[in-house]
């Protein structure tokens, strides 16, 4: 049977059964549990390894430091069986990838043989971002093919046009940069020559690309390696069919979770991003403009315990690489299930436990109906924030239950500093750290959230050695601290974030630039759960043509931190031809940093639960003791009052904050006003676009466009006329 | 499934549990009965005397007041007739919408924007109680975050149908079509 007649099978089998491959029973489970068990430690110890050799063997520090990859294995068919560490929001993709490769029927052209390597980067074709490189090859045993081995890594640059790897600028698919669309790159084991060379012409930073490919080689190498021992040991039936019962396991398992731990019913989380260009280096006239992106979720749960993902009011396609196709909404979801829901066994099994409502015809998260050349330079960007509503939408179904462990508030936001230039080794280069690899953790219901230790797309999260990260750029860390302040504000506040401040050092001129994966700078997330403030915005800083080189050898202070949100360091120590202490991010502004300039890059905590005014004083305090958190958001958030002592500790005063807390429950119920007199005022500021930006009125506007019925619940609750629509706005300024 | 002592399942709750010993929790496989003893801890702790459905929140519950299912505070106030219309539309709202206002929780270079971004608090006209806070766009209606098919919970899932039903349906914009403009 060929593998298009199996996947077709696999399909039918699975619609009519409910199971995966139709497995009622896990006959291998059931019968050799222990084997069971040990050859799926041994795969997942295989993906480990192929983590170790193929980081080790890559060039970019990203992968080699920061294990910015993953390794996979797959079935026959494509559908991932076990995975490495690393990046765990692909395995989605590459089961696709390899799907898209059956059902093309390169099976007959040209054929899977031994020895074969494919690749894409191309999100037409199961690919996310070009810069995200993915790789996959066949795996015979006894002439048959019984599974494949896969990966991605995330190169420096993809020659998209601009420099890096965080593209939010490119301005359509042509700006993406090098394709390699679902292409067999080489044979026994080897790249094609051609296949070095195009990396050569095409990208700037070729020798870490190509070097990063070697990377996913080896891996996957290394794992086609050990599954023949362990084909050998293990026998191929029972390999073959306890692959599959891995995946029809995971599913069993989402389901059975979502059962026991939630509750069926609707749950709907707005979630919004801000993209906000007017006025800034773009590079095509229809980017000078501020765009607010609309990020709506809806989750259904029925009564079978089946969850329905819809993305219903989804705003339109921008013109930046910040779309996302339907697959790698899949593949991103999978990464947020595995997180919340279903962990014990990571792959493509739990896909089947959910539907997601196709995202709507051109919106950024199914542009190509609209426009089949959107950009995708960095289609993570609003599908992570998507995801961070996820986190919240199933806490609060835990809380409901009383599973009280396992809720976690809404994650951190994603923004990447990136660097090109000539390094202190006289070779162009382009790199960004891993710093937001390291956010705070979201804030449970029982405790706040961990400081710098957690990801929304990688639960390996690292964010490398400065030293390390110093021997590859030309820059030096002169600070890398918790930054105050920087998690929600609640009953457990969310973790905290960090902030780097980096000199450049040792290098004729860099650009600067301060890419989107998922920020928001002009908005603040909707994660107030449970009356928690969310996160404030991203907000990074630099000064350029500074007087650090003389302040050094006059032993003055520098900036080690980002310091006060009212009174930033950067503006209080230094001196400089262009200090920015409040730029809204993204942007790349083509101005050169040289020697002794600075960059202030902070990452983001995560969000919070809970009213502040329930917060216990005692943590307070010690978030005080910490430089956690400043007297004037104790007092005023919190409202705990404090001194602090001539030693620097500070004490509660009790009764004073008995008093303000008590004072604020007051000033809340004479402030705030019955919702029916504000919504009766506000309607007709909604109708007349009031106090509206641009960005805001056209966000709506293409919203109830492209969702209708979204529109309609729009109008019905403002009581607005049925043919309302809001009019397209210019940008200010 | 586990099976754990009510006492400690209070511990949990409370955040008094050794961090090592919730991670056991949670690594195991969950208790049947969590949400009979979660109801039980929360229904001891107010001084009213409904029968809590749903916890919602750490304020909020739906609970059956005779024969009405409704949204209750812990305080006692009651969001309206029916937890099938977002409680938000009885509560208490005040919008942090210019930048002075914003200052009282965000200043400097912490601030959001105020011509892109609301900052609502929604609390409880009964005891003060801050339980949402949204950071929206002005046109956004508020979410209606949580909207439970309890007929079917309790049916289906938990074995232990409720004495009447109600069909599954938001009915938010009903209510609103009443309302005068």
């Amino acid at each position: 049977m060929q593998l298009k007649d199996e996947l077709a099978k696999s399909d039918r089998l699975l619609t009519e059964t409910g199971h995966m491959f139709g497995l009622k029973t896990l006959a291998r489970k059931e019968a050799d549990p222990g084997n069971y068990e040990a050859l799926w430690q041994i795969l997942l110890n295989v993906c480990g390894m192929a983590w170790t050799v193929g980081c080790k063997v890559s060039s970019s520090p990203v992968a080699v430091e920061g294990g910015d990859a993953l390794w996979s294995i797959h079935l026959p068919t494509g559908e991932a069986v076990a995975t490495s560490r690393g990046i765990v929001s692909h395995p989605g993709l590459l089961s696709l990838l390899i799907r898209k490769y059956i059902e093309s029927d390169y099976e007959s052209m040209p054929g899977f043989h031994p020895g074969d390597i494919f690749e894409n980067n191309d999100p037409h074709f199961g690919g996310i971002h070009s810069p995200d490189f993915q790789t996959v090859i066949p795996i015979h045993f006894e002439g048959e093919l019984i599974a494949w081995a896969a990966s991605v890594s995330h190169v420096m640059d993809a020659g998209s046009v601009l420099p890096g790897a965080i593209s939010f600028m490119n301005p359509d698919s042509f700006s993406d940069g090098i394709p390699f669309t679902m292409e067999r790159v080489g044979e026994n084991d080897r790249f094609y020559p051609w296949y070095a060379k195009r990396i050569q012409s095409r990208t700037r930073i070729p020798e870490l690309v190509i070097g990063d490919s070697r990377g996913r080689l080896a891996g996957c190498l290394t794992i086609r390696d050990r599954l023949m021992e362990v084909v050998e040991k293990f026998g191929a039936d029972f390999f073959k069919e306890a692959m599959r019962e891995y995946i029809e396991d995971s599913r069993r398992y989402a389901v059975t979770r979502v059962r026991t731990q939630t509750i069926p019913g609707r749950i709907r989380k707005s979630a919004f991003k801000d993209l906000a260009m007017k006025g800034k280096r773009v590079i095509m006239p229809d980017q000078d403009a501020d765009y607010l992106m609309n990020l709506n979720q809806e989750i259904t749960i029925d009564a079978d315990a089946r969850i329905r993902f819809s993305l219903r009011g989804a705003s339109a396609w921008v013109p930046f690489g910040e779309n996302i196709t339907p697959d790698a909404i899949v593949s991103a979801l999978l990464n947020g299930f595995s997180h919340m829901v279903g962990f014990d066994m990571f792959n493509w099994g739990t896909v089947a436990a959910w539907d997601l409502e196709t995202p709507p015809e051109g919106s950024w998260a199914n542009p190509y109906p609209a426009n089949y050349f959107a950009a995708s330079g960095l289609a993570w960007a609003p599908a992570v924030l998507w995801l961070s509503s996820l986190y919240e939408s199933l806490g609060r179904l835990y809380y409901a239950r009383g599973f009280v462990e396992e809720v976690a508030a809404g994650g951190a936001t994603t923004m990447v500093g990136e660097f090109a230039g000539e390094n202190q080794y006289g070779v162009y280069t382009i790199g960004q750290t891993l710093e937001q690899a390291s956010n705070g953790s979201p804030a449970r219901a029982i405790g706040d959230g961990e400081n710098g230790a957690w990801s929304i797309y990688t639960p390996n999260a690292d964010f490398g050695n400065a030293e390390i990260t110093e021997f590859f750029y030309p820059i030096l860390y002169l600070g890398r601290n918790l930054e105050p302040d920087s998690g929600g504000f609640g009953k457990f506040r969310g973790g905290l974030g960090h902030t780097v401040v980096w000199m450049v050092k040792n290098t004729p001129g860099i650009e600067y630039i301060c890419g989107c994966a998922g920020l928001r700078s002009k908005i603040i997330p909707n994660h107030g759960m449970f009356g928690a403030y969310p996160t404030p915005p991203d907000r990074p800083s630099y000064a350029r043509g500074t007087n650090v080189k003389a302040l050094i050898d006059a032993r003055k202070p520098l900036v080690h931190e980002r310091g006060d949100p009212e009174d930033p360091t950067l503006a209080r120590n230094i001196e400089a031809e262009d200090l920015q202490t409040d730029v809204i991010a993204p942007f790349a502004t083509g101005d050169i940093l040289k020697e002794h300039d600075l960059i202030i890059q902070p990452v983001s905590g995560s969000q919070a639960f809970g009213d502040p005014i329930e917060r216990d004083p005692e943590n307070v305090r010690e978030d005080l003791e910490r430089s956690w958190t400043r007297e004037r958001l104790a007092r005023d958030v919190y409202g705990v009052v404090a001194h602090r002592d001539e030693d620097d500790h500070w004490t509660v005063d009790a009764g004073a904050t008995e008093k303000a807390r008590a004072e604020i429950r007051q000033e809340r119920k004479k402030r705030g006003v019955p919702f029916k007199n504000w919504w009766r005022a506000e309607r007709k500021r909604v109708e007349a676009s009031e106090g509206m930006s641009s960005a805001v009125t056209n966000m709506w506007r293409t919203s109830m466009e492209l969702t209708p019925e979204y529109g309609q619940e729009l109008r019905a609750f403002w009581k607005l006329p049925d043919d309302f629509c809001f009019e397209t706005k210019e940008a200010e300024k | 499934m586990s099976e754990y002592n009510p006492h400690e399942i209070r511990r949990l709750v409370d955040g008094e549990l050794p961090w090592l010993r919730v991670q056991e929790i949670m690594r195991s496989p969950k208790d049947a009965n969590r949400l009979l003893v979660w109801i039980e801890i929360q229904q001891e702790r107010v001084d009213w005397n409904e029968r809590i459905l749903l916890p919602l929140t750490p304020a909020l519950f739906i609970v059956e007041s005779g024969a009405r299912r409704v949204v209750k505070c812990r305080c006692g106030f009651e969001f309206g007739d029916d937890y099938r219309v977002n409680w938000k539309l009885e509560a208490l709202i005040y919008v942090h919408e210019d930048r002075e206002s914003l200052d009282r929780i965000y200043r400097g270079i912490d601030q959001p924007d105020p011509d892109w971004i609301q900052l609502r608090e929604y609390s409880c006209p009964g005891c003060g109680t801050q339980l949402e806070v949204e950071a929206v766009p002005r046109g956004c209606p508020p979410d209606f975050e949580f909207l439970p098919d309890l007929d079917t919970f309790y049916r289906d899932w938990l074995g232990t149908p409720l004495p009447d039903t109600r069909t599954f349906e938001d009915k938010t914009l009903s209510e609103i079509a009443r309302w005068e403009v």
